[in-house]
């Protein structure tokens, strides 16, 4: 039964890596063992059952190899991880999805984007373009929703590999409002962003600057946003992960993940608690990466709008309590069914884009291997 | 089953189709949307829409719109010249340009070539109008004030006095 059910996404994987299918050996390689890795993931999501353990291999690897391939084509294509003024003046600056929610108020009110990039393909790192990007992030939204945040989001692994380091949190007692700091960041670069015409959050909040490309320290000014980049990712990313078992970058403070919460609303997949079976014992509270269960909100049978559908609670609870969930079907109908339909959607967005950076990241370690 | 189960069950299954059209079709179609939108990249940044060019020895001058910031922008406003093609620029260029067309020379603009792609560039700019501040050996200090190499032409921001 399993093989069964894996079979869509092997024919899906094979779909997607043939269309990227490289005429280099190492790359060919890299293809391959990243199809086998999602394909063998998904069956075994099928066949134990279970859904966070796999994701999560997928997810850290997508962290860890993004920066690999990514950094690796800074260097080669401009020598170095620092964006200089002359790229930015020509387009050049590569776009990410975390300023997409910060761009949208200037671009509605006066058409100016204000991100330094190119709006169509261009040369160099502006790649695809921000339009490509843009489009792609909205494409995938109506797919995953706020599951973005654990199928799609080429940051977050690096903290949920960190998080998964040490077997029991050091940091037990957490303030339950920092689970605000999300919103009050996007507030806050939303407004600045509308008010400075600038992508604030890219130029001095953004901690994965440190692995990916950051200011051009020309002057003092440059070299203290290259400090907070260094120490968000060092705090949010690295130590805090660690400390609490939790993605504390994504919990407290990622204005992009609090925009994207909005889509839960629209997705028809959610997690829910079936209060007919819940002890309750809060092992899904304990386990939750991102503080999106409250004993209220379990009460209620309901997950916050946080919720990232990641699966750990749905996973931990002995009482097959927390539950995959179609919105207007009942809690305790058929939630198997629903974390399927969820699978095939998301794993689909997964192959495609989480799996080319997988294969980028293989290919460019390999080629120092197989020329 | 209820109809709002058949309709949770109809739209998880939609999404499933949705998944499967995103490469092929959604994804080209949204980002043909988006860029359909008529938006451009801030000014700031691409300098301003080219209005004008000014013949040289063997090279030309493009002048382009006067930026100016948005409202709590943190950068002076400025106007942005393009020498071009750099290979037909001189080892030591110094031009007299008039900026805003009326006529009359409204700037020196002086600058070496270095051979060296690599090599940082230093700019001079005398005011013959003042309308325009006067720069003395700046690099590239801020989006409004700079010289730097672009595609096959050197760019230089000089800052407009506030009026």
């Amino acid at each position: 039964m399993s093989v069964l059910l894996t079979l869509p996404i092997a024919v899906w994987s094979f779909l997607m890596f043939a269309h990227f299918w490289e005429p280099n050996r190492a790359g060919q390689i890299a293809i391959v063992m990243t199809a086998v890795f999602m394909i063998a993931m998904f069956y075994m999501m099928m066949r134990t059952r279970t859904t966070y353990r796999w994701r999560r291999w997928f997810f850290v690897a997508m962290g860890l190899l993004f920066p690999v391939g990514f950094i690796h084509t800074v260097i080669a294509m401009r020598g170095t991880m620092g964006i200089p003024i002359e790229e930015m003046i020509a387009g050049r600056t590569p776009f990410c999805f975390l300023p997409i929610p910060l761009l949208i108020l200037p671009a509605a009110l006066t058409k100016t984007v204000v991100f330094p990039g190119s709006i169509l393909p261009g040369t160099g790192m502006a790649g695809a373009g921000m339009a490509a990007m843009a489009g792609m992030w909205l494409a995938m939204t109506i797919v995953v929703g706020k599951g973005w945040c654990s199928y799609l989001c080429f940051f977050g692994g690096i903290e949920e590999g960190m998080a998964s380091v040490a077997k029991r949190a050091k940091l037990k007692k957490i303030d339950t409002r920092w689970r605000y700091g999300p919103w009050a960041v996007l507030l806050a670069m939303v407004l600045l962003s509308l008010a400075l015409f600038d992508s604030v959050y890219c130029m001095w909040l953004c901690p994965f600057k440190a692995v990916s490309e950051y200011v051009a320290a020309r002057n003092t000014l440059g070299m203290v946003q290259n400090g907070i980049f260094i120490m968000l990712f060092a705090s949010l990313v690295i130590v805090l992960p660690f400390l609490t078992k939790k993605r504390t970058q994504c919990a407290f403070f990622c204005p992009f993940g609090a925009f994207q919460s909005i889509f839960n609303k629209t997705s028809v997949f959610d997690v829910k608690i079936d209060k007919t079976r819940c002890s309750p014992c809060v092992l899904c509270k304990t386990a939750c990466p991102t503080m999106s269960l409250t004993d209220e909100s379990i009460a209620q049978g309901e997950t916050l709008m946080s919720c990232m559908k990641c699966g750990a609670c749905v996973d931990v609870c002995p009482k097959d309590a927390a539950v995959w969930h179609i919105k207007g079907t009942d809690v305790a109908s058929n939630p198997e069914r629903a974390r399927l339909l969820l699978l095939y959607g998301a794993w689909g967005m997964a192959i495609m884009f989480g799996g080319t950076i997988i294969a980028g990241g293989l290919a460019t370690i390999l080629h120092v291997f197989i020329k | 089953m209820t109809v709002r189960a058949k309709f949770g069950y109809t739209a998880a299954g939609m999404t499933v189709c949705v998944a499967l059209l995103v490469p092929f079709v959604l994804m080209g179609a949204f980002t043909k949307g988006i860029a359909g939108l008529g938006l451009h990249v801030d000014e700031m940044y691409s300098g301003g829409p080219k209005v004008r060019t000014i013949q040289a020895a063997g090279y030309t001058i493009d002048i382009h719109r006067p930026v100016y910031p948005h409202l709590l922008q943190l950068e002076k406003p400025f106007v942005q010249l393009d020498w071009k093609p750099v290979s037909a620029l001189p080892s030591h260029v110094s031009d007299v340009v008039d900026v805003d067309g009326d006529g009359q020379p409204d700037i020196r603009v002086s600058f070496d070539v270095p051979k060296d792609a690599k090599a940082a560039l230093r700019v001079n700019v005398e005011a013959l109008n003042p309308r325009y501040e006067a720069m003395q050996n700046v690099g590239k200090e801020k989006f409004s004030r700079l010289i730097v190499r672009g595609d096959d032409a050197i760019l230089v921001r000089i800052p407009l006095a506030r009026r």
